[in-house]
């Protein structure tokens, strides 16, 4: 099923008086339970087409389609629900919280996604995503004390705990090394399937592409080949 | 959860120097303008002590009560008309102790009244202050224009009037001294009812005040050197909270890439901030309360709970707009821009 949907985005900046198209039109549908890959040299526009897909900037034409609702037309405060309650990320740093423990940063998100479960069910939800991620006996840790593979397992477990739909993920392994990569790759992998989530994925490792259903390469701006 | 307080209990380190800042600046203004109503008490509190009245003047003493001369029968018309009034005078002049050493005082007399110490002939009861200069009760003085003798009957506190001690005397005595007759003031108690006989001239206490230059010159220093601290204060609150605020950009996207509302970081930064202000007020508003009580007898200090919680309130409330005002970048960060930026 086709959860997600970006139809003919286009993206242009000001860069002083000149206009750049960043984006020229790109046509892309997600699927559940899938991680789709986007690859491409840098600078070709693949964070911000993510960005775009995420709500987290506006295009400057097309659609971003969830749930049969286009995005581009929502208000901001729409956009922030959807992107609360039903998306998770994962980008090149962790981005934790840092005057929070671990287990806080999940309690954190459950409250701000609002998924109405009392503190035990949270506390137990938590304690589930944290045996996943193998994070467990840190969970009183404050980020800045974990390693740099701790944080974005932790990041992971931040970005599924509410069991959002949509999964996006910018170089999640940038940070990490070879080992510690594969770790986080099978692990969003294995979310990704077990949890049904739709997942889209950048990445310049080519040693992470085993870890995706789909590859999609771009290029200056636009899809050059879809890959299964 | 509580977002706020995690914070400050994370960061204790930083929120302890914002909070002493507030505290030292708070203290520092509530000290100052404790030693400011202090110099001021010691300059007028035989008025200022006085209820909330009218004082009257003769009209052409053009407005310097020293000037002023009541004639007899106008004096008596208000005084019938109005039950609680009184009429009084000061001068300044001094007494002579024993071994001949001068103490400057303000003499004050007055018509029968409970708002005075009422003395007779040949005594005088002073400011406590001149207890400490080592005065007793029974000490006898003598005036350069007094023929007699004054004899201390008692003392009572808080009368200064023109940074010396109030000595008051009997009116017959005074005459004496300063060969009148006739008082220099009127003073009625409340509101102001009767109507004003043509040949005088009313005063509010703060307006009578203000017709004594020493007074009023003083005071305009005085208060200057409070409002002036009060905003320097006010705007080292605005600029701290705005540093912190500044600091905290990048944890405010990234708290709105996870979908927090723009609301709930100002609630979070109000809460901080609410609890680091009345915290240090509290503090150093206590501290000054406590300063006003050990102060020494000498040194002017007077801080009332009143003027303590007028400045605290006028601190919170430049804390507050500060504060907001620095908050108003939350408004604008935008989440993607924190998460381009690496990690924090
Ligand atoms: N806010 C912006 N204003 C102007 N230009 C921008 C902005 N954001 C991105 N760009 C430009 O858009 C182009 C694509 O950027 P983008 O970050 O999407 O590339 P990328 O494919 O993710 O590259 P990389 O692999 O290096 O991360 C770049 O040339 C970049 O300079
Ligand atoms: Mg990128």
């Amino acid at each position: 099923m086709n959860a997600f949907i970006i139809d003919g985005v286009r993206k242009t900046f000001m860069n002083g008086d000149v206009k750049e198209e960043i984006l020229k039109g790109i046509n892309l549908s997600l699927k559940e339970g899938e991680v789709t890959a986007l690859v491409g040299a840098s600078g070709s526009g693949k964070s911000t087409l993510l960005t775009i897909a995420a709500g987290l900037q506006p295009a400057s034409n097309g659609k971003i389609i969830f749930n049969g609702n286009n995005m581009s037309t929502m208000n901001a405060e729409q956009v922030r629900k959807i992107r609360s309650s039903q998306f998770g990320f994962v980008f090149q740093f962790a981005h934790l919280v840092p005057f929070l423990t671990v287990e806080e940063q999940l309690m954190l998100m459950l409250d701000v996604s609002q998924s109405k479960r009392n503190k035990r069910e949270q506390k137990g939800e938590i304690n589930k995503i944290l045996k996943l991620v193998e994070m467990n006996h840190r969970k009183n840790a404050y980020p800045g004390s974990l390693s740099g593979g701790e944080k974005q397992r932790v990041a992971i477990a931040r970005a599924i705990i509410h069991q959002p739909k949509v999964l996006f993920a910018d170089e999640p392994t940038a940070s990490l090394d070879s080992n510690k990569s594969k770790e986080v790759m099978s692990l969003i992998q294995n979310l990704t399937k077990a949890l049904n989530v739709t997942t889209l994925m950048v990445t310049h490792d080519e040693e992470m592409l085993i870890y995706a259903d789909k590859i999609i390469k771009m290029s200056d701006g636009m899809i050059l080949e879809h890959e299964d | 959860m509580n977002i706020a307080w995690k914070e400050i209990r994370k960061n204790k380190g930083r929120f302890l120097i914002l909070g002493s800042i507030v505290f030292l600046v708070s203290l520092l203004t509530f000290i100052i303008s404790g030693l400011a109503n202090g110099l001021s008490q010691d300059n007028a509190a035989l008025i200022k002590d006085l209820p909330n009245g009218q004082f009257y003047m003769s009209k052409d003493a053009e407005e310097t009560y020293n000037l002023s001369k009541l004639d007899k029968d106008t004096q008596d018309k208000v005084l019938t008309k109005q039950k609680d009034a009184i009429a009084f005078s000061i001068q300044m002049g001094f007494l002579n102790d024993r071994t001949d050493k001068q103490h400057s005082v303000a003499f004050v007399t007055s018509t029968d009244t409970k708002l005075f110490p009422i003395v007779n002939k040949g005594e005088v009861v002073l400011d406590r202050s001149m207890e400490d200069d080592g005065i007793e009760i029974g000490d006898t003085f003598t005036n350069n224009q007094y023929s007699g003798e004054l004899i201390v009957k008692d003392f009572i506190d808080q009368s200064k009037f023109s940074h010396a001690p109030v000595a008051y005397i009997n009116t017959e005595d005074y005459q004496e001294m300063y060969r009148t007759s006739k008082m220099q003031l009127i003073f009625a108690p409340g509101e102001d009812s009767a109507e004003v006989p043509a040949e005088l001239k009313a005063f509010s206490k703060e307006a009578f005040l203000n017709t004594i230059p020493s007074y009023k010159a003083e005071q305009m220093s005085l208060n200057m050197i409070v409002w002036f601290l009060v905003v320097i204060s006010g705007m080292l609150f605005a600029i701290f909270f705005y540093m912190m605020n500044v600091q905290k950009m990048a944890l405010y996207g990234i708290l709105k890439a996870i979908g927090l509302k723009t609301s709930a970081l100002f609630k979070m930064m109000w809460t901080q901030m609410a609890f680091i202000t009345i915290l240090s007020l509290l503090l150093s508003a206590g501290l000054s309360q406590i300063f006003n009580r050990l102060a020494p007898s000498g040194m002017p200090f007077h801080l009332t709970f009143e003027t303590t919680i007028q400045l605290s309130l006028v601190f919170f409330i430049i804390g507050f707009i500060g504060a907001t005002l620095s908050g108003m970048q939350i408004k604008k960060v935008e989440p993607l821009q924190a998460i381009q930026q690496g990690e924090i």
